[in-house]
């Protein structure tokens, strides 16, 4: 990664020096072809607009040397006497020196053309962090104040009832204060990973290991959520290891399965698969909710994104771009489809990448 | 019998104030230290049953205070952690901590923790025992026989290894490094491939449905655990 930044310099560098070399080069070729060294006047104009392309396509050093390299060539070819660096004529002199004028008055106006072009476009990007700025403060001061105020309500109907509240409107109170508080606990954990995910904070530690392992430490830890669902799981017992970072799969596991959960009636059946297929290995889950409208397949990923059904005091529309972010992370992509018969499937494909590092066998009997 | 005692290592007053509540009615008695020095100075005076361990205190780091403590006692050790805080958690875990729970965490889930850190203190004492059990589980220390069900299990050395480590800390977690450590060697280290790959095999021949462990429990970034209740 750090070697990088300089073989790209050099190859630029390169590609740079050839454009303001070959154009020049073209130029001459062409002028020959199509005037001869009857019309000096139109011969010029082929290398001026020779050099107009370069500067309007590789910038200010590249446009000044094929200007140099122009003059040269026009003076070497097309100007007495030829196939000489020579000079006889002062007329000509002052030719070279009209072009080379010309030639770097186009190169700085294409260049302030750029740089306007540059800064537009930043405009337009920190309009567009402004905007998700925005976005994310608006979402996350709504989810967090909505189960705040239930917390906040509902302990101090615990704390200053007169008369006395009965056992089961008490159980009832306390039972929404831990509701509540988990979602809490759930949006901030979001906004944790999302802002680490984002700012590229997060370090993927990739091992070879089965997927099962972390299929079962997800469902395990879903086991509440997931109470009075059947959840189907189908792993081929064939599956190759996979190189994931078990931590950050799991994450993302377990906001499939808590966006299945929350999204989807309850009671309703689960299935999750893994298959390998084409070099990858896909984790599909798949339910029998309502599924998802056709023109939001893709919208759903992104950033604070929620169905226009779904409402406050989810994730603060944050799990399925959590999501996306730890299965690009691994260099893989994640999609979801509607099914047959009704419900939604959420897939993502993880690269294989190579194969495992070979274990010494084990000794003895 | 007198009361179990507990101490607890953690200088934000909130949790002291929720868990001095929670666990008046349920039989523990604790003691509280709000910095590193406190709690070592009071778990050497108190001699608690069980320490509960923050890992962020304003004075030593908890890793430390850990690592000190297991100089002279063997009083189980529970780790408090934040999310975020893994690496000290492991840390903490391989300098000699016995489980550790993330914060925020349920009065149940502490209960849990505190109950399988109380049985091993017990069977610590008495090492004899040859048999483990668990559900139908059954492994045979002295004729290294293991059964489910009543019917052998067939495991290759390093699987027998591996299933009595996990089972000789049975409810504790136990981290990549310290399971490598102890069935591969000290060589293997950091070879968690072979955990992997092993423990895979283990689940095939002890697990009906390896995808949902009964027993052999996945600790996704820190290890595994022999799950007993």
């Amino acid at each position: 990664m750090s070697r990088r930044p300089s073989s790209g310099l050099v190859a630029r560098t390169t590609r740079f020096a050839g454009a303001g070399t070959v154009t020049p080069l073209l130029a001459t070729a062409a002028a020959w072809l199509l005037f001869g060294r009857r019309q000096l006047a139109d011969v010029v104009m082929i290398y001026l607009l020779g050099i107009i392309v370069v500067s309007l396509r590789f910038g200010y050093g590249p446009s000044i040397l094929a200007a140099v390299l122009s003059v040269l060539l026009l003076d070497f070819f097309f100007v007495p006497p030829y196939l000489s660096f020579a000079v006889s004529d002062f007329q000509h002199v002052v030719m070279f020196g009209v072009m080379f004028v010309v030639a770097v008055v186009i190169s700085h106006l294409t260049r302030r053309v750029r740089l306007q072009d540059e800064q537009a476009h930043r405009a337009s990007s920190q309009m567009e962090a402004e905007r998700l700025r925005n976005a994310l403060l608006s979402s996350v001061s709504h989810d967090l104040r909505t189960p705040l105020s239930v917390i906040t309500g509902a302990a101090s109907a615990l704390l200053r009832s007169a008369p006395p509240l009965d056992p089961a409107a008490r159980s009832d109170l306390a039972e929404t204060i831990h509701e509540e508080a988990q979602r809490l606990d759930r949006l901030v954990r979001n906004l944790l990973d999302m802002t680490r995910l984002a700012s590229g904070a997060v370090h993927v530690a990739k091992e070879w290991q089965a997927i099962e392992g972390v299929v079962g430490a997800a469902l395990g830890r879903l086991a509440e959520p997931l109470r009075g669902r059947s959840v189907e799981v189908r792993i081929s017992p064939a599956l190759p290891s996979v190189p994931i970072d078990d931590l950050l799969i799991e994450q993302a596991l377990i906001n499939l399965l808590e966006n299945a959960a929350k999204y989807t009636p309850q009671g309703t059946p689960l299935e999750l698969s893994a298959d390998a297929a084409d070099g990858t290995v896909v984790v599909a889950l798949a339910d029998r909710g309502p599924g998802i409208p056709g023109e939001l397949m893709d919208r759903i990923f992104e950033k604070f994104y929620r169905l226009p059904r779904e409402g406050a005091g989810g994730g603060g529309g944050l799990g399925l771009a959590i999501c996306r972010g730890i299965v690009e992370a691994h260099g893989g992509r994640i999609w979801a489809e509607n099914r047959e018969g009704g419900g939604a499937v959420f897939r993502f494909a993880l690269p294989l990448g190579g194969t495992p590092p070979e274990l010494r066998p084990e000794e003895g009997p | 019998m007198s009361a179990r005692t507990l101490l607890l290592i953690d200088d934000e007053p909130q949790v002291l104030r929720f868990l001095r509540s929670s666990l008046a009615s349920t039989g523990y008695r604790l003691f509280e230290a709000a910095t590193g020095q406190a709690g070592l100075a009071e778990a050497a005076a108190r001699r608690p049953d069980i320490i509960l361990l923050d890992l962020g205190l304003p004075d030593i780091d908890g890793i430390e205070v850990a690592r000190r403590l297991r100089e002279w006692t063997e009083t189980p050790i529970i780790v408090l952690s934040a999310r975020g805080q893994d690496q000290d958690k492991i840390a903490a875990l391989d300098a000699g901590a016995d489980d550790y729970l993330t914060k925020p965490f349920s009065l149940p889930e502490l209960l849990a923790r505190i109950r399988v850190a109380e049985r091993h203190a017990e069977q610590l004492g008495d090492k004899k025992d040859a048999i483990f059990t668990l559900d139908d589980l059954r492994i045979d220390l002295a004729s290294r026989v293991v059964t489910l069900g009543g019917d052998e299990v067939r495991l290759t050395p390093i699987e027998y290894k591996l299933l009595t480590t996990l089972a000789r800390k049975a409810g504790h977690v136990l981290t990549y490094q310290q399971l490598l450590k102890d069935v591969w060697g000290p060589r293997y280290a950091t070879q968690k491939q072979y955990l992997h790959v092993y423990m895979g095999h283990l689940r095939n021949k002890l697990e009906r449905d390896p995808a949902r462990p009964r027993f052999l429990v996945t600790e996704s970034g820190v290890g595994y655990r022999l799950k007993v209740e």
